[in-house]
């Protein structure tokens, strides 16, 4: 039951993004940056799921250093590595967008330096724990690491707000704003791309359970 | 001299217009093409995790 409403939040993700690609295709020209503006219906919904996954990886990161409880180590890697996912997807079509727009594929701006920091802490974050095989301690020093990465994320939120930056302001929340159906294929993309994280994230648990019945029925095979 | 301003106005819109839509498809290819491949590791990575218990179900059940 549980794969089957997996599934279908994963093809409704995937139908809403198909015929908003079709929709944002039929919108008109942006009037400074003609159609490569478009990529922003693409590139700030995968950051908004990069940076709400980089949220839950922080409170389930802090859920097992208080309990223990290794569900919540299990959510942090789920969330973290859905998250990096995101993370690469908004790096390549951020480059892509600035290639177009300014003539280069990177500059080493505050919102961008900071974003590429917290792609290589949560990377960074993955390989400890592949570093670590005493479970406990990889759970325990992945949930400290986790906090200090998160220290990186309202410094890649904030950045343009904080220093002058190459990088646009906020189109929302700096008095600017989109045209009315340029506003709902935004949202439309957004509630597409954190129900696809949803389903990934809820793919990567049932994973991480599956390890842990591996490493058990491991420690039964040993004692035999 | 004003037509063939005009058509010059107008190839090189047309030009712009397609250097653009060439890199907005980069970009839409692009995000497309990491999600596919995440989403293609996430079922190797399924699929072995389910040969591993298998297997590991099959031996325990052998020195039974």
């Amino acid at each position: 039951m549980r794969e089957k409403i997996l599934y279908v939040l994963g093809i409704v993700a995937l139908l809403i993004l198909a015929w908003n690609i079709n929709a944002i295709a039929r919108l008109p020209e942006e009037t400074q940056q003609g159609v490569t503006f478009k990529i922003i219906f693409f590139h700030v919904p995968m950051w908004a799921a990069a940076m709400t996954a980089a949220c839950a990886a922080l409170l389930a990161s802090v859920g097992f250093l208080v309990t223990k409880n290794f569900r919540f180590d299990a959510a942090a890697v789920a969330v973290t590595e859905v998250g990096l996912a995101f993370t690469t997807v908004g790096l390549v079509t951020g480059s892509i967008w600035g290639r177009e727009i300014w003539g280069i594929w990177w500059t080493w701006d505050a919102r961008l330096t900071s974003a590429l920091v917290c792609w290589l802490l949560y990377a960074g974050y993955l390989m400890l724990r592949k570093a670590i095989e005493e479970p406990t301690q990889r759970a325990t020093f992945a949930a400290v690491f986790s906090i200090f990465a998160f220290i990186d994320v309202p410094i890649v939120v904030f950045s343009i707000k904080w220093w002058r930056t190459q990088h646009p302001q906020p189109v929302f929340w700096a008095g600017g704003s989109f045209p009315p159906d340029w506003t709902t294929h935004f949202l439309w993309n957004m509630v597409a791309m954190l129900l696809f994280g949803i389903v990934m994230v809820a793919v990567r648990l049932r994973q991480e359970e599956a390890q842990r019945e591996i490493d058990s029925l491991r420690r039964t095979a040993h004692a035999q | 001299m004003n037509v063939i301003s005009l058509v010059a106005q107008l190839v090189s819109d047309a030009e712009r217009l397609q250097h653009q839509y060439e890199f907005l498809s980069y970009g839409l290819t692009a995000a497309w093409v990491i999600l596919v491949i995440y989403v293609l590791m996430m079922v190797a990575r399924e699929r072995k995790l389910k040969r591993e218990i298998a297997s590991l179900r099959a031996m325990l059940e052998e020195r039974r």
